[in-house]
């Protein structure tokens, strides 16, 4: 069961570190939940007892209870935090029409460039371009929404 | 849009979910449940309403309304249980009555001050979950429409949007 | 006087400051007020606890090792006063100017309880739960302005130190494996009694987390790119307030709990503080944007804390604990008088430059002397030598900075206001008078180590 429990951990924590190295900003909030996943995953694996339900009073051996109550707090703060993150990539997009993290790196190199109006123009034609892509894909990607 | 039976079953399930929420923040202390999961329990049924209903008349329950309001509310509760006994010189979180001594019951509830805490962690549950889940609705409703203006500007012809909106 | 009060005083007062508009001045000061009272609350507690002894509360009167226990001790005082003093300072600041969103101030007071709670809290879990309140109000701090730019950095920011927060949550999960308790006197009881690996691997993911905090040589790389783009008030706030949970952790979770580790892992300390003094300084030289300078000379001045941990004993963990008091008044002095304009704000960034650099009078000359006086009775030649190249180094960089931001380049960011100008000169008198009389400062930090065990080094 423990080799069970860290392999499991071990895969996890391996997809969340690959997924946050991509450039892709909704991949990377995707990695930091997992994360937060493998997190729990070791909290409950580190209990010192495994039983029943811990709900008293019982006859048989219950598990933990302590690991559950740590699990149940970390995921309420993993929650909180993947919350404000996911608005502020969405603060990222609505500023910058993209959420890949190497064009966003780029945008920012032109708007601290001093200004340099044409290149301005050309990130801003850019811009107008995805948007437009954008907006045919979730037109042709959807068909309802509530 | 959701179909009216969908819109008719979500509306009939709000009432029933709230009352189970309820049972659940009740008999936590005798049971399973606490304020937390009866909390996440009522902000899914409210948030049903938002799925089936759409942002606009999500926004008109009252209880999204004042979500926020309700996070304080919770938040400030929560805190007056938890520093109240100070007052008094005890250590904070110390509840009444003290461990051992009895307590009154009314079917599985305990009438002890942890109720009010849990009651005020209810409270913080629907307020933070409806309040950011309406938040990020209400953006994209927004921003869907601001879409819709920029691409009538760009396109400079009136027939644009109501095409856009029969694609949708 | 109850451990409860300065942490009753920030719980209701940022509810309080919550609901209102904090664009608007009365809000702002109200904030300012609020923090101060919880500041004095907190200092009365330390003048209590210097008196009768450090003050325990279990919570909802469980006895210690059951429950949940707030302690406060001379170290957690100590670290809770600075950072208090950095956020009242940095908020009425930004209040003197004008506060940008609304929920700034709400904000500042959310990160003071949550750095308060964290210092005063004696179980691990509470420490993790009190950390992550104030990290969620830095990473929302950290996009304040809400420029692209900061977006962006504040994306780092969060990515960076989520991974940190999460190793120090499965570091925690492991001492409670190890040791069964979560109480951190029970776990640093029982850690000598267990076998040395499991400890060691438990030590360098606490290390590893803390170090992320700190921004120190490996791990500094999200620092410079969050420093840069954002306010002078939320930098300061950075590097003088959140930055301690990092010494604060190390030396309570070094010292106090693993000091076995620590003292097998001295070399390792040493070393990585060395590199984060070398190449603090020498980026700082090569940097020209006067938050970037500031953020590498952070990264510098880290190493010598670093290094007055790897000594050890009591001096070196005295020296710790004034070195990070020290440095996060001088940056927080540094941050925001660089954003002001004229003579007055100059002098008032010269004495935090010379503060950095180990001038006297300025109080950094003693964090400096302690440690090099170590190094000259230990007989240790390459931490003297390390204390005189990062003096050079910031002495080099602080220089190019002043000369660029007061001598050439006049025009101001934003209006220095009467209000901002006076915070700085009152900062830079104290940091003036920790120098001229640093006895108090001294003795606190000797008694702030008299409850780390194995003090002899």
């Amino acid at each position: 069961m423990t080799l069970f429990i860290s392999i499991t951990i071990a895969v996890i924590f391996g997809s969340a570190a690959y997924l946050m190295l991509k450039r892709d900003l909704i991949r990377v909030i995707t990695g930091m939940i997992l994360l937060g996943n493998a997190a729990n995953l070791f909290i409950m694996a580190a209990g010192l007892r495994r039983g029943r339900a811990p709900v008293v009073p019982s006859e048989f051996e219950t598990s933990d209870s302590l690991v559950q109550a740590m699990t149940l707090t970390a995921i309420v703060i993993s929650f909180g935090v993947a919350t404000l993150v996911l608005s502020l990539v969405y603060r990222v997009y609505d500023a910058h029409h993209s959420v890949d993290l190497r064009r966003l790196g780029s945008v920012e190199a032109v708007q601290s460039g001093l200004d340099d109006q044409p290149t301005a123009h050309v990130i801003q034609a850019a811009d107008d371009a995805q948007d437009a892509r954008q907006d045919r894909e979730i037109a042709a990607r959807q068909g309802g929404r509530w | 849009m959701t179909t009216e039976m969908t819109r008719t079953t979500c509306r009939i399930l709000l009432l029933p979910i709230l009352m189970i929420s309820v049972g659940v923040l009740v008999k936590g202390y005798a049971d399973i449940g606490d304020g937390f999961s009866a909390g996440v329990i009522a902000s899914l049924g409210i948030i049903l309403q938002g799925v089936a209903f759409g942002a606009e008349e999500f926004d008109r329950l009252p209880l999204v309304r004042y979500a926020p309001l309700a996070t304080f509310a919770g938040l400030f509760l929560a805190l007056a249980v938890a520093f109240l006994p100070v007052v008094s010189g005890d250590p904070i979180f110390l509840h009444h009555p003290v461990a051992g001594d009895s307590a009154t019951h009314f079917g599985a509830l305990e009438f002890i001050t942890p109720v009010l805490f849990d009651i005020g962690v209810f409270l913080i549950v629907i307020g933070f979950c409806v309040g950011s889940i309406g938040a990020v609705a209400r953006e994209t409703v927004r921003r869907e429409r601001d879409r819709g203006a920029q691409a009538e500007t760009r396109r400079g012809s009136p027939g644009a949007p109501a095409e856009r909106g029969d694609r949708r | 006087m109850t451990i409860a009060l300065p942490l009753a005083i920030l719980w209701f007062g940022a509810l309080f400051i919550a609901l209102f508009d904090g664009t608007r001045k009365p809000v702002g000061y109200t904030a300012v007020g609020l923090l101060a009272a919880a500041l004095a609350a907190t200092v009365a507690l330390g003048i209590d606890v210097h008196r009768h002894g450090p003050k325990e509360m279990g919570i909802a009167g469980w006895e210690a090792g059951v429950g949940i226990a707030l302690r406060a001790d001379m170290l957690g005082i100590t670290f809770a006063v600075v950072s208090l003093v950095v956020l009242t300072t940095a908020l009425w600041f930004e209040v003197s100017r004008d506060v940008k969103a609304r929920i700034f101030p709400a904000l500042v007071m959310f990160m003071g309880l949550g750095l308060t709670g964290l210092f005063f809290t004696g179980d691990a879990f509470n420490f993790y739960v009190f950390f992550e309140i104030s990290m969620v109000a830095a990473y929302v701090l950290a996009s304040y302005g809400e420029s692209p730019r900061q977006l962006r950095a504040a994306l780092i920011f969060i990515v960076v130190n989520l991974l940190g927060s999460v190793l120090f949550l499965v570091g925690i999960a492991a001492m409670y494996h190890n040791t069964g308790w979560l109480d951190m006197d029970r776990i640093s009881v029982q850690t000598p009694m267990l076998e040395e690996n499991p400890v060691i691997l438990t030590a360098t993911i606490i290390f590893v987390a803390f170090s992320i905090k700190l921004g120190l040589f490996p791990f500094h790389f999200w620092l410079p790119a969050v420093y840069t783009g954002t306010r002078p008030a939320v930098a300061a706030i950075l590097s003088g307030a959140l930055a301690n949970i990092g010494s604060y952790g190390l030396l309570r979770f070094g010292a106090d709990i693993f000091p076995r580790e620590l003292r097998e892992g001295a070399w390792v300390m040493l070393i990585l503080g060395s590199i984060s003094i070398v190449y603090g300084g020498v980026q700082a030289i090569a940097r020209h944007s006067p938050n970037e300078v500031l953020a590498y000379s952070t990264i510098g001045q880290v190493g010598y804390i670093l290094i007055a941990l790897s000594i050890g004993g009591e001096a070196g963990y005295a020296a710790a604990i004034l070195y990070a008091v020290i440095n996060a008044l001088n940056k927080t002095l540094l941050f925001l008088s660089a954003s002001l304009r004229g003579w007055i704000a100059g002098a008032a960034f010269a004495v935090g430059a010379f503060s950095v650099a180990g001038v006297p009078p300025a109080g950094g000359f003693f964090g400096k002397m302690v440690i090099f006086q170590i190094g000259i009775d230990d007989g240790r030649p390459l931490i003297v030598a390390l204390v005189f190249v990062g003096g050079a180094l910031s002495f080099v960089y602080m220089f190019q900075l002043y000369r660029a931001r007061f001598w050439i380049n006049q025009e101001a960011d934003e209006a220095t206001t009467k209000g901002a100008l006076a915070l700085v000169v009152a900062l830079a008198l104290a940091i003036v008078l920790i120098g001229v009389f640093p006895e108090p400062l001294l003795s606190i930090s000797r008694e702030a180590t008299s409850i780390l065990p194995e003090r002899a080094p």
